[in-house]
């Protein structure tokens, strides 16, 4: 096992993986840029280092001083968390090459499923039906992109193949529009990934958006962990995930297969360590390979409250060469578990994002409560980085315990300094789609009916008048008490000073 | 004493008798505020019935954070009541600023100088958290002034044009 490793991440998910170290007895190294050097992350490290100016490019995605700062450190591996250099083949290449392990997949199983286009054609090829599209043509002009559209069929996505997060996305509705959309979508995925190219996928409308966990070791042993529900997203990020997925259900057939499809997608890659398989699934049950995310994500703590597996643990004790822990047939599924993303964004302002310095924070804690997160009082919220700073996950017996433990910690959490999410999860906690699962990836954008200020807040507007009067009233009050102190007791009465003169 | 809170456009008169008695509209109630030690977080009993919540000052108005929603109150005493009344009836529709809600990075400025825009038009992408936001206008004017351009970098606040 190592016995230090580097940190190559930030906020809640540096956080997370010291915590897993500090279980192992393993020692941790965290880096910093100049936003982030009073982070958590960096006070709850044994060591912590510089690594530049604030803007991600001149701190978490210098892999060379990433690997510096390993070196000299005496770190014998690094884990990058998610996002920044997570899924950078070339980043992993540079860590084995400078004799560190780097906490992840090969940099060959990066590359093979970061290019979305080269991962359609290989999952294809092993047998697992992907989303009918655009497949494994090389890179194709519009030209031949415009072609190919009628035969797709309308509506259809254009994508990034470099992509990911939404970026160089297009939805298509006729051949009409789709001249400008492909030059739109090329000049966004180029802005992203430096990478314009793109390809063409059908669209499934009213799909849900279901993911598997995969866990793979250097032994051949690939297993998965289930299932987690992803469809609550708004501009293709992610806000709410579930598991077990409602929508599946009690459909244990499909569960099975769809985890065996999994398993045997990542096996085709020639996998290691953990990853997600995603599927879209359509209304009438058939699933299609969507992508595989070749690191840890950010709705991970889901799978481990219905599992009671570590999958950070795992991560590290499959990179240091252990065989895996479990065997599938080993794995249970207790209860339900849903987490929340907490973002600084204000939910009655298009979710504008909220920058700041938080000046309360108070979490939600008791039975099946765990709350995720790299931010505290005095600390200052940045554009710099994502707005994710907290997650919110519960466990409950049956999905409905979950969403009244859920409800009932969202009352509890008290954040101030920043708008946050949270009053758009409350909400959500009182749709009926969302308690009775009937909803798909479209669901946010088209059918919520978005925050019910109007009701609740009248209820309080009266109590709210009248606390900010008696705060301002008692805050008045001192002050002229302050004011009308009366004088100290002169000095000179007790011999201090000589009398003064008087005018 | 006397004063006016205001919230949402709407105003509450409220006396405040005593420590602990206020009138409010018609009616006296009975009231206790006690603040949380060290913290802006307060308790308040309404007859009897209690309530957290946690106030703060920002720009002139007191946020506050109650059972969940942020109220921004405007709190004044009849003095400061009639000035405004005042002040608002000499003061013109007048120009309007956009400034920027935080820093980012200007993506796109789809407006020109002396252009007419309609209500909830987009005037400027910024980019913030590696999102993009689309500030877009309050009412319809002409934008009489452009202080920026795509590629700038803007503190937050800082003004990035005028519609008059």
């Amino acid at each position: 096992m190592f016995k230090k490793i580097l940190i190559a991440n930030r906020g809640e998910i540096a956080v997370r993986i010291q915590r897993a170290c500090r279980e192992l007895g393993i020692k941790t190294v965290a880096v910093f840029s100049d936003a982030d050097r009073q982070a958590m992350h960096v006070r709850y490290a044994d060591e912590a280092y510089y690594l530049g100016p604030s803007p991600s490019r001149e701190s978490y995605l210098r892999g060379d001083k990433l690997i510096d700062i390993a070196r000299k450190s005496g770190a014998e591996a690094i884990h990058p968390g998610y996002g920044f250099l997570a899924e950078r083949a070339d980043f992993a290449a540079a860590c084995a090459e400078a004799g560190l392990v780097f906490i992840g997949p090969k940099p060959s199983s990066i590359a093979a499923m970061g290019d979305k286009a080269t991962a359609r054609a290989t999952v294809a090829k092993a047998g697992v039906t992907i989303v009918p599209g655009t497949e494994g043509q090389g890179n194709l002009r519009d030209e031949e992109l415009l072609t190919l559209a009628p035969k797709i069929g309308f509506p259809l996505l254009i994508k990034a193949t470099a992509g990911g997060g939404g970026k160089g996305m297009r939805e298509v509705n006729s051949l009409e529009e789709m001249p400008e959309l492909l030059q739109s979508a090329r000049r966004e995925a180029e802005a992203s990934f430096g990478d314009g190219n793109v390809y063409l996928e059908k669209l499934i409308e009213g799909a849900h958006h279901i993911e598997f966990q995969i866990l793979a070791d250097q032994w051949g042993n690939v297993i998965h962990l289930g299932e987690r529900e992803c469809s609550i997203q708004r501009r293709h990020q992610k806000l709410i995930e579930e598991s077990p997925s409602p929508f599946l259900g009690n459909n244990e057939a499909l569960r099975r297969r769809m985890g065996e499809v999994a398993v045997q997608a990542a096996r085709s890659v020639d996998y290691l360590n953990t990853g997600t398989i995603e599927f879209l699934v359509d209304n009438n049950y058939n699933f299609y390979f969507l992508e595989m995310n070749t690191r840890l994500q950010v709705e991970h703590p889901v799978t481990e409250m219905v599992t009671g597996i570590d999958i950070v643990a795992e991560q590290i004790r499959i990179a240091s060469g252990l065989p895996l822990s479990h065997r599938q047939e080993d794995i249970r599924w207790r209860g339900a578990a849903i987490e929340c993303r907490i973002n600084a964004e204000d939910p009655y302002n298009n979710f504008m994002p909220s920058v700041g310095r938080i000046t309360l924070t108070q979490f939600p804690t008791g039975p099946g409560v765990r709350v995720d997160t790299g931010v505290h009082v005095g600390y200052e919220v940045t554009p710099y980085y994502d707005p994710l700073i907290a997650k919110l996950i519960v466990w409950g017996e049956t999905r409905t315990q979950a969403i009244l433990r859920l409800r009932r910690a969202l009352e509890e959490y008290r954040i101030a300094g920043v708008r946050t999410n949270i009053p758009f999860h409350q909400s959500m906690m009182a749709s009926y789609s969302f308690l009775s699962g009937a909803y798909n990836t479209r669901f946010v954008e088209e059918q919520f009916p978005g925050i019910d200020a109007a009701e609740n807040r009248e209820l309080y507007l009266d109590i709210a008048a009248l606390m900010a009067t008696l705060v301002t009233h008692h805050e008045t009050e001192r002050r002229s008490q302050i004011y009308s102190r009366p004088p100290r007791p002169s000095l000179w009465k007790w011999g201090l000073f000589p009398e003064r003169p008087k005018r | 004493m006397k004063y006016i809170a205001e919230i949402d456009g709407l105003e509450f008169p409220i006396e405040i008798l005593d420590e602990h008695h206020v009138r409010f509209g018609q009616e006296i109630i009975e009231v206790d505020l006690a603040a949380v030690s060290g913290q802006p977080i307060y308790s308040l009993l309404v007859n009897g019935e209690s309530y957290e919540g946690y106030v703060y000052p920002e720009e002139g108005f007191l946020q506050v954070l109650l059972m969940g929603q942020f109220y921004s109150v405007r709190v004044m005493d009849e003095r400061e009541k009639r000035l405004r009344t005042a002040g608002a009836a000499v003061s013109p529709t007048g120009e309007f600023t956009l400034k920027a809600p935080m820093p980012g990075l200007v993506i796109a400025v789809p407006v020109e100088e002396g252009q007419q825009v309609e209500k909830g038009q987009i005037l400027v992408i910024l980019e913030s958290m590696k999102m993009q936001n689309e500030l877009r206008a309050p009412r319809a004017g002409k934008v009489s002034r452009l202080r920026v351009k795509a590629g700038e970098s803007v503190e937050q606040k800082q003004p990035l044009l005028n519609i008059v």
